[in-house]
């Protein structure tokens, strides 16, 4: 950001009000956590959540987590299936490598003080290296939570921020809000499709109008699992074979048995290592096949000419997913049935072992109760502000239909929705969001300090960051 | 020789060479080489050779300008906006030219840096300003209960209510949404408190938007005229305090009723109230203009009579003055056109013609001037004009039906389509109907369709026609009317003149003068032809007068 000279005396806090105290924004989801500078317009650090446990050791980073050769390595995630921190002794671990990795591990201490000049200061220097421990000390912290996360867990971020990271100050913010922020909007309605969860909420003056928050898992991970029960009720039947079991392969016609050599390994490849790598094939899955029927209707309904949508979508050309194995086939209308759960609750794939999609689920539905639930004066401005955020959002076709729903929902109104074009933007919403946050000059009366913190203790947390 | 082989002998890579020539090239206009360089270049073709054009223009001003690189440092700050002063953040801030006291603290501890520091110099943040205060109403113990008590609500849910309206800043939409008042619960009291459990909690009320407001806004209005009587309040407070008193939940919820039903509307209600919506507007635009038409026509009707006596100029003196008049007046005008159009003015022609002249002249140029480039080039006096006008070719004057003329008619210019209408509309309705009937006899349509120069002259020497036509015909009838008269007259005078011999002469001379004019009449419609259709009517009109009587 500062790498543009700047020409004159303007600073540029007279032009959009920045005053950067080199705070730290950090915004954990299930999927991943990502840290980073805030003014800066993507996170520096950004790893899965995931962490792996081998015997008596936890292993955070990206190239070891997907590393087959750590022997009986589990992996964890910390977080919960609603997306808060459940597990917060692995998870401070974890948030603290994200910081410490990519953002603060070399002390940033100006060469003129730190000794290195100056032989006469050693003692001091030893004397303060036990504050140095922490690894905040410098920087102001500003987290992101979920709309649902408790009271309890919000103290427990607190005071991890200014026990063990020693962080001057402190702030807890909504993602969404977070999210709305990035969009340029203080008012909007954020519909926000990560990976456990997907929630839709009004926004007012950035703050949550806690009576339209709405939630459900239909996100990332659900469709996932759509994938795999479309997989297993293929004939044949599709195993999703993961990267690291490949040695080689040899290539095959479309539909045509696999022919791959296996790798061996001499110790145990847990299941939860193979889930975490089977995830990954499911991504690209979803990232390059899947498509979300644009609309108008849905995939079951009928179109206006009598032709059902369905078959309209299996005249359109397919597309063709080559799995580690070498396995490879076209994909037709499948990659719209996958997902039209989201939108229509009877289309939804059965998955064992979790219960049906209710109706009040689906993204249209929860974006009818998000309306609702807020006073009717608000509701034509929120549905000119829609915010899309969360990764799950990329899924292509996702805004058309999203607009073709509302639009059926709400013929009269002027739906205009705001979803970032940039990929990074759209993932990290509410990171980007937090940067700017942090960034305003007109923050810096917000920030809970670790004076307040000593003062009112862990529940001034709740009564300022409303 | 090919660019390949020009390759090979200066030692340059085969492949790949050619992209950056072709980025040079997009980056900027292609430098300007000389002597073997340039000869090398143009051995390469189509194709050119990677030679790599030095940039001599790369930053050139930072080099130039020999001032040290601006220092940046540290700096501490507070923020007087927040509430707890002991947060000091720190930025990035340009280093003043002039040593910062700090030096002396350079070479001690973070520890004593930090005590000493703070006190004098430490900056606020330039963002404290922009930190405002909602004024909240507050009420005492004996206020509230004097004035402020309400049937619907407790003192407890009243303060609660403040409280929740101060945090959020009299954000409507977020005190309604975060309004979650629970009345304290009663203590139990010993021996009924499983009664008292299930009895007495009752589930908060919800209350709606309008009821907050409604309890805030005459709170506020109490507080306010108990404070500062309204008949001292200014204008602004003054209103304030009406808006705040004349809150009407009532008619706020029966709003909020009909705009929910209104977002609710499907798309049918949605389309048809667009319709309707459009059909208004049509409606308003046209009582608009017809208004607009009403006024106008009223305006004419009230017009004030011309208070100027116009009586001097109905004799032919008074208008000659009035000619004379309007001549001084534009004299300049025509002073030059007179110069310029001296030859066509002959000194011996008479006031009255002069001006006549002048008149055309005058209308000619304002034709000109509005008929643009079709009618410019035949006239004298705007020769300068004509120079810059296109030239039309042969083909072009045809299409367009430009006609040259020496000299103008002796009623000036005229429309062509007054050509054709003024035939008829001379006419009387009975001569019209007849013309229309013959034209219908012959199906043409009575308005031109293509009224061309052409065409025009055609249909004129129609109607021409068509009028010698309807005259010999009545000629033609009259006669034989007359003959027959005459003949019963001879028939009823032999008759006499065999029964009885009488005096025939008075009889005899009115006939003969009577077939006389007859004959006259018929001599004036073979002459017609020879005329103008104009003078043709006036005297066609009088042949017909002069039979009637
Ligand atoms: N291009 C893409 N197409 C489809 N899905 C994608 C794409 N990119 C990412 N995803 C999915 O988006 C999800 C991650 O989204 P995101 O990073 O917003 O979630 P998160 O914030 O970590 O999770 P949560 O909000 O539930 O806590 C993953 O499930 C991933 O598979
Ligand atoms: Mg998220």
């Amino acid at each position: 950001m500062a790498s543009q000279p700047m020409t004159s005396s303007i600073q540029p806090t007279d032009v959009y009000g920045g005053d950067e105290v080199s705070a730290i924004i950090l915004d954990p989801g299930y999927s991943s956590v990502r840290a980073g500078f805030a003014g800066e317009d993507t996170p520096k650090s950004f790893y899965t959540s995931c962490y792996g446990v081998s015997g008596d050791r936890t292993i955070f980073s990206d190239e070891d987590v997907h590393n087959p050769l750590v022997p009986d390595m589990e992996i964890r995630n910390p977080m919960s299936k609603d997306g808060v921190v459940e597990d917060w002794d692995a998870a401070t671990q974890l948030f603290e490598y994200a910081i410490t990795s990519r953002l603060t591990k070399f002390k940033q201490s100006d060469p003129m003080t730190n000794g290195v000049n100056d032989t006469k200061d050693m003692d001091v220097d030893i004397e303060a290296a036990d504050e140095e421990e922490k690894p905040l000390e410098e920087h102001p912290l500003l987290m992101t939570e979920t709309a649902w996360n408790s009271s309890k867990n919000r103290e427990r971020a607190i005071e991890i921020a200014m026990e063990n990271w020693g962080c001057p100050a402190f702030w807890l913010a909504r993602n969404s809000v977070m999210a709305a922020f990035a969009a340029g909007r203080a008012t909007a309605l954020v519909i926000d499709v990560g990976a456990s969860t997907t929630s839709t909420m009004c926004i007012h003056d950035g703050l949550i109008l806690k009576k339209s928050i709405q939630k459900s898992p239909v996100a990332g991970n659900w469709v996932s699992s759509q994938v795999r029960s479309l997989f297993s009720t293929q004939d044949p039947k599709i195993d999703i074979v993961p990267h690291y079991m490949i040695s080689s392969k040899t290539p095959v016609d479309a539909g045509a048995p696999a022919q791959a050599t296996f790798q061996n390994f001499k110790h145990n490849i847990t299941d939860s290592f193979r889930a975490l790598e089977e995830e990954r094939v499911l991504s690209e899955f979803k990232e390059s096949v899947v498509q979300v029927y644009q609309g108008p209707g849905r995939l079951n309904s009928t179109h206006p000419s009598g032709v059902p949508n369905i078959e309209n979508v299996r005249a359109m050309p397919g597309r063709v997913f080559e799995f580690p194995d070498g396995l490879n086939q076209m994909w037709g209308a499948d990659r719209m049935t996958v997902v039209e759960g989201m939108w229509d609750e009877r289309a939804a794939l059965p998955i064992p072992s979790e219960p049906a999609l209710t109706k009040a689920q689906t993204i249209p539905e929860m974006i009818r109760a998000s309306v609702q639930g807020v006073d009717m004066d608000l509701r034509a401005a929120l549905l000119q502000n829609i915010v899309v955020t969360g990764g799950t959002t990329l899924l292509q076709g996702f805004t058309d239909r999203l607009y073709n729903e509302m639009q059926a929902m709400w013929p009269g109104a002027r739906i205009k929705i705001q979803a970032a074009g940039l990929t990074t933007e759209r993932r990290f919403g509410s990171w980007v969001g937090g940067s700017i946050l942090g960034s305003l000059g007109t923050f810096h009366q917000m920030w809970i300090s670790k004076k307040e913190y000593e003062e009112f203790g862990v529940s001034v947390v709740d009564k300022r960051c409303k | 020789m090919t660019s390949h082989d020009v390759r090979d002998m200066l030692d340059l890579p085969q492949e790949g060479a050619p992209r950056p020539a072709k980025k040079q090239k997009l980056a900027g206009p292609r430098p300007v080489l000389k002597g073997l360089a340039r000869e090398v270049q143009n051995l390469g073709g189509d194709n050119p050779i990677a030679i790599v054009p030095e940039v001599s223009v790369f930053k050139k001003r930072r080099f130039m300008s020999r001032k040290p690189a601006s220092k940046w440092e540290l700096v501490p700050f507070k923020n007087t906006a927040r509430s707890d002063q002991t947060l000091i953040l720190r930025h990035w801030r340009r280093k003043e030219a002039s040593p910062p006291p700090t030096v002396i603290d350079e070479n001690e501890g973070e520890s004593s840096e930090a005590a000493e520091k703070p006190t004098p110099v430490m900056d606020d943040s330039t963002f404290a300003k922009f930190n405002v205060q909602i004024n909240i109403p507050d009420y005492t113990d004996d206020e509230y209960n004097s004035r402020l008590a309400s049937p619907g609500w407790s003192r407890d849910e009243t303060d609660y209510l403040m409280k929740v309206i101060s945090d959020f800043d009299v954000r409507w939409p977020l005190i309604w949404d975060r309004y979650e008042y629970e009345p304290p619960q009663p203590r139990p009291v010993e021996g009924d408190a499983a009664v008292n459990t299930g009895a007495i909690i009752v589930p908060p009320k919800a209350r709606t938007m309008e009821d907050l407001k409604l309890r805030y806004y005459s709170i506020a209005a109490t507080i306010m005229a108990l404070r500062k009587p309204p008949i001292k309040m200014n204008s602004a407070e003054f209103n304030l305090h009406e808006v705040m008193q004349n809150f009407d939940a009532k008619q706020e919820h029966d709003r909020k009723k009909f705009a929910e039903a209104a977002f609710k509307r499907t798309r049918e209600e949605a389309r048809e109230e667009e319709s309707l919506l459009l059909e208004l507007k049509r409606i308003l635009a046209r009582s608009d203009k017809l208004n607009e038409d009403r006024r106008e026509l009223y305006a004419r009707l009230e017009a004030p009579p011309s208070t100027g006596n116009i009586g001097i100029f109905s004799t032919s003196g008074g208008l000659q003055q009035l000619l004379q008049q309007l001549m001084t007046a534009d004299k300049s005008k025509k002073q030059r056109k007179l110069t310029l159009g001296g030859e066509t003015m002959s000194p011996a022609v008479g006031a009255s013609g002069q001006t006549q002249q002048n008149f055309d002249r005058r209308e000619s140029s304002v034709r000109e001037s509005i008929s643009g480039p079709s009618g410019g080039n035949n006239k004298k006096g705007n020769t300068q004009n004509a120079a810059d006008r296109r030239q039309l070719t042969e083909e072009e004057e045809r299409i367009y039906g430009v006609s040259r003329h020496e000299r103008l008619g002796t009623s000036g210019p005229t429309f062509r389509h007054d050509k054709i209408t003024k035939p008829l509309v001379s006419k009387s309705a009975v001569q019209q109907a007849k013309i229309g009937n013959i034209l219908g006899e012959l199906e043409i349509a009575g308005r031109l369709i293509m009224p061309t120069a052409e065409v025009g002259e055609a249909y004129e020497g129609l109607l021409q026609s068509i009028n010698v036509l309807l005259d010999a015909r009545k000629v033609a009838d009259k006669l034989a009317g007359e003959i027959a008269t005459a003949k019963a007259h001879r028939a009823e005078k032999k008759r006499l003149a065999r029964a009885e011999s009488t005096n025939p002469t008075a009889n005899g001379d009115g006939e003969i003068k009577r077939e006389g004019s007859a004959v006259a009449s018929v001599r004036a419609g073979s002459v017609q032809r020879k005329r103008s259709a104009s003078v043709m009517s006036a005297i066609s009109d009088k042949s017909t007068k002069r039979q009637k009587k």
